[in-house]
């Protein structure tokens, strides 16, 4: 019944909100004003229009004047959206036929003390909202089934954790390991803090239960060849080591335990020119196989390779642990061993600094060092190893003659872990470990849906971290296949056959392998992996390809609409520009909206425009808006490593610095383009942004392709 | 000047072209290019040679519209002419008598294929040839193509046309002794051969035209990794080992200009109409 071939018949609703529209912006003003947008067949206000009288008269309206687009003006749709698209569907209209304009947030809050303006700006962005409405197309939100099937990856403690956790719930799980046994990083490892177990024993204790379980699939010496489908539905190819034949398994869901491996300081204190200088990995394996002869004197070194300023910048955070409890171990062993700990800073955190207190009272010496300064190791002819350190609180050099260097080195991504990460496409973080989709409110998710992280895969961590982890992990993992049937997003990339010549950039663009090239350079979108952000059609060299809801089409009208009235606002040096701020939904316009509930003030000249994702702005939106009349754009994202589609905001930084080079030709200045940055908490930032942003370009003056630019 | 001697449409949006230049038809062998450009200020556009009339002086190329350059190609008519046609370019193919030759392509690319397949046939081989395109009305070259082989199947991404895509040529794989593949074709289906050929160990070409500007090994642009090396598909090229070619960075690479194309594109098309 709703196509988008009928004739348009838009409702617009504005909200006084009480005071807080109403009490700046000219609200019936703005009323009159929408009756004389195109298509418009009726408008009105309510004093609360998410309250049930003003829900009332939306679904009122929609069945009385047979509305077939809803616009309603008001506050942030991060908060009511959801309400106004169900009053919509409830009257029976298609819940992507709605639109929302924030006039609260992005205008009455903000611009408190010019009513006037911020009842012009009012009117622009019910302007821009209609002219989209009435491009907007119905959608529906498929259901995704989800097999009550997992994958896990790795075979260590976090991988056998996670792998029994999903068993005793009653999933099928298919547990790979790539080498011949299963145990992981536990199998090398020696005595257990803070309980000085032996870690063959928990290890034994967890083999025995995985191998036991009849749901667990076990595959060793195998790893992951091809990944392909999408979350409920992948097709895993397994291909054993030395053997050509693929098996193929099918999962609901995929957990990444893959670990990571100690870090080979070669070329770093005479490692491995010296057989006494070795890692705490290797001094564990000796202290195991009773292989280690008794030391007098014993020199371990912190931060070896970790903390650096660049690369391996991070603290592998288990290290200090691992000295002190191989040095009090060694003092248990052989009471009368010297052991000095050369540290930068001892990090024992929680209950660990019981270890550090113990070890101190054991007459184990700290000496910290300069990272600027660090200890030199030389083997003397009586087979001793001479060490010398500069001592930050002696201030002096000490020199100490040891039977063993032992190295504490950071916990690595190996290059199994890596090769996976490609094949599974989710991202690594610039540490190599794997990268989740955020770091406090979706710890243990990739932002690919269905798949999930635990353990030292993700990042360093003791093994009862990895072990909770692991339980995160499955839990999360169970979530969906315990429904077994998922709703997802409306909002997916789609391609117009029509126009598409098969260049597959927008297959190369896409992260989440939502886009998979047929043989012969179709594109076909994997629906259930897409997850909206509209980067490939960005990236589509011939506007093929298109994103739902964001289409080029529906933006470009918001921008014209915008941009309507040609005549200059202002006079002279005092001229008013108008500024269009793209602003990707999670980060940069959540910013917006906190510089509104927080009454930061900002000029009111910046119109924001809602997309997806900084990666969804097209170089043709940015032009469109200068050719038609905008003296300044500015396109938002999240910070830079915080993009919920991972790298969308790079994307958009480096569409940005191309379309500068662009605008050169139509004689438009590079400054009146900006790309800038805020998480959804920088309200203040975001306002300091468009004030700067605004200042600038009220110095450049009006946009020259302005019809009627530079005088009155 | 070039005159275009003849034009046809093949599917929508390919054309074949054939222009007079006997100069470059007497030098030309299959597997080589030219690069061409429409008007003095006209972007530099390299096509794989698909035949040549040495008695016409004449040579074949088949272009498929894609961005600015190419629809601007596609508007001239017969009788028109081009101001630069420059080649022959790159490596001449290796045409010998291998024995079994299988050669797939894709696309537009299957009118240059056709060139090497009548060559191979030439020089006594079986010449098993799989035509594919996205659909039914893209597929070009059958006739001609069953002609000069001796073994012929066509395949379309969306199975409007006989195989569904690929995946029938890994059973061909297995019962077949192919002791050279050519593939010629999109990157993503050159990449999928050259996958299938690599466990049987069959020697596979693949037939690189990446970004180009001079094609004459100056400028770099078509810089291509094969084996861990860098070449340049112009003059090392443009064949190559396809188990060798590191066809992602090729893909990525390829779409480097994306922004650019699709601004001159838009404007081109509509004049900017619409912005």
């Amino acid at each position: 019944m709703e196509t988008g071939k009928e004739e348009l018949r838009i409702g617009v609703f504005i909200c006084h909100c009480g005071f807080n529209i109403g009490g700046v912006v000219d609200v019936p003003a703005v009323v009159e004003y929408a009756k004389t947008l195109p298509n418009v067949v009726c408008a009105d206000e309510n004093l609360y229009m998410c309250s049930s009288a003003g829900l009332s008269l939306i679904k009122e309206y929609i069945k009385k004047y047979n509305l077939n687009r809803v616009v309603v003006t008001s506050c942030t749709p991060a908060t009511h959206e959801t309400v106004f698209r169900n009053a919509c569907e409830e009257a029976g209209l298609n819940k992507y036929f709605f639109e929302m304009v924030n006039i609260r947030e992005h205008c009455s809050w903000v611009h408190m003390h010019h009513p006037k303006e911020a009842t012009e700006k009012a009117k622009d962005l019910v302007r821009m909202a209609v002219a989209k409405a009435s491009y907007l197309e119905p959608l529906v939100e498929p259901e995704l089934e989800i097999k009550p099937s997992a994958l896990v990856i790795g075979g260590g403690i976090a991988g056998m954790t996670a792998a029994m956790s999903l068993a005793r719930q009653g999933f099928d799980v298919h547990l790979v390991e790539k080498e011949s046994e299963l145990g992981g990083m536990l199998r090398y490892l020696y005595k257990l803090q803070p309980t000085e177990r032996d870690a063959s024993e928990i290890l034994h204790e967890a083999v025995t239960a995985v191998k036991a379980n009849s749901r667990i699939n076990l595959h060793t010496s195998t790893v992951i060849k091809e990944v392909k489908g999408f979350f409920g539905n992948f097709d895993v190819i397994l291909q054993r080591h030395g053997s050509n034949e693929l098996k193929q398994i099918n999962v609901g869901t995929i957990i990444v335990a893959t670990g990571a491996e100690g870090f080979q300081p070669l070329g770093m204190y005479g490692y491995k020119e010296n057989e006494n200088v070795m890692t705490q990995l290797e001094l564990e394996q000796r202290l195991k196989n009773g292989g280690l002869k008794k030391p007098k004197k014993v020199v371990m070194i912190q931060c070896v390779g970790a903390r650096e300023r660049t690369g391996r910048t991070y603290c592998s955070r288990v290290c200090c642990m691992i000295a002190l409890n191989n040095a009090l171990l060694l003092k248990k062993l052989y009471p009368d061993v010297e052991i000095s700990i050369f540290f930068r800073d001892m990090q024992t955190y929680g209950e660990y600094e019981d270890f550090y207190r113990e070890a101190m009272e054991n007459f184990i010496d700290f000496i910290r060092y300069d990272p600027d300064k660090p200890p030199k190791v030389t083997s003397k002819p009586n087979g001793k190893l001479a060490v010398t350190v500069h001592d930050v609180y002696l201030k002096a050099e000490v020199e100490i003659d040891s039977d063993l260097v032992i190295l504490s080195t950071p916990l690595v991504q190996h290059e199994e872990g890596r090769k996976l990460s490609s094949v599974l496409k989710v991202p690594l973080g610039l540490d190599g470990f794997f990268f989740e989709a955020h770091p406090k409110l979706r710890p243990v998710d990739f932002s690919s849906e269905g798949i999930y992280v635990c353990g030292t895969a993700h990042g360093p961590k003791d093994v009862n971290e990895s072990i909770a982890q692991a339980y995160a992990a499955a839990s999360r993992a169970a979530i969906p296949m315990a429904v077994g049937k998922i709703r997802t997003e409306a909002v997916k990339a789609w391609v117009d056959t029509e126009i598409c010549v098969g260049c597959d950039a927008c297959e190369v663009s896409c992260i989440f392998n939502a886009i998979e090239a047929l043989t012969f350079g179709h594109p076909h979108v994997v629906e259930a992996n897409c997850k909206g952000c509209g980067v490939c059609a960005a990236e589509c060299p011939l506007g093929a390809m298109q994103l739902r809801h964001f289409k080029d089409q529906q933006i470009l009208a918001a921008i014209e609409a915008l941009l309507k009235p040609k005549k200059l606002r202002g006079s002279g040096e005092n001229f008013e520009p108008i500024i269009l701020c793209f602003a990707c939904q999670w980060c940069s316009y959540a910013a917006a909206d906190l510089a509104g509930v927080s009454r930061i003030q900002y000029p009111h000249n910046v119109r924001i425009l809602r997309v997806p994702c900084s990666g969804r702005v097209d170089v043709l939106h940015i032009l469109k808006a200068f050719l038609n009349g905008a003296d300044g754009v500015i396109v938002t994202g999240c910070l830079i490593g915080d993009c919920h589609y991972i790298d969308g905001n790079v994307k958009a930084k480096s569409r940005v610095e191309t379309t500068k080079k662009s605008l050169k030709v139509f004689g438009i200045d590079l400054e009146r383009l900006e790309i800038g940055f805020a998480s959804s908490s920088e309200g203040q930032k975001f306002a300091t942004m468009m004030t700067d942003f605004v200042e600038r370009i009220r110095k450049l003056g009006p946009n020259p392709l302005r019809v009627g630019a530079g005088g009155d | 000047m070039f005159e275009i001697v003849t034009k046809r449409e093949l599917a929508p949006h390919i054309n074949l072209f054939e222009f007079s230049a006997k100069e470059i038809a007497v030098k030309t062998k299959p597997g080589q290019f030219v690069i061409l450009r429409i008007d003095e200020e006209g972007e530099r556009i390299p096509l794989t040679i698909a035949d040549v009339n040495i008695e016409r002086g004449t040579i074949t190329v088949v272009c498929h519209e894609v961005g600015k350059s190419t629809k601007k190609l596609g508007r001239l008519k017969e009788v028109d002419g081009i101001p630069d046609l420059l080649g022959p370019l790159g490596k001449p193919a290796k045409i010998e008598k291998f024995g079994t030759v299988l050669c797939i392509g894709g696309g537009v690319f299957v009118a240059p294929l056709y060139f090497q397949v009548k060559a191979f046939r030439e020089m006594g081989n079986d010449v098993i040839v799989i035509v594919g395109a996205r659909t039914k009305s893209d597929l070009i070259y059958e006739d001609e193509m069953r002609q000069v082989c001796n073994e012929f199947y066509v395949a379309t991404d969306d199975g409007t046309k006989g195989y569904k895509g690929l995946d029938f040529l890994k059973d061909l794989l297995k019962e077949r002794k192919i002791d050279r593949a050519i593939t010629m074709g999109p990157i993503v289906m050159m990449k999928t051969v050259a996958e299938f050929t690599r466990p049987y160990g069959i020697p596979t070409i693949a037939n690189l035209i990446p970004v180009m500007v001079d094609g004459m090994g100056m400028c770099g642009a078509c810089r291509v990794t094969v084996g861990g090396k860098m070449m340049f598909a112009c003059v090392d090229g443009p064949d190559f080992d396809g188990h060798q070619v590191d066809f992602e960075e090729l893909m990525a690479r390829m779409k480097m200009y994306a922004p650019q194309e699709k601004l001159s594109f838009v404007f081109y098309e509509k004049g900017g109409r619409g912005l």
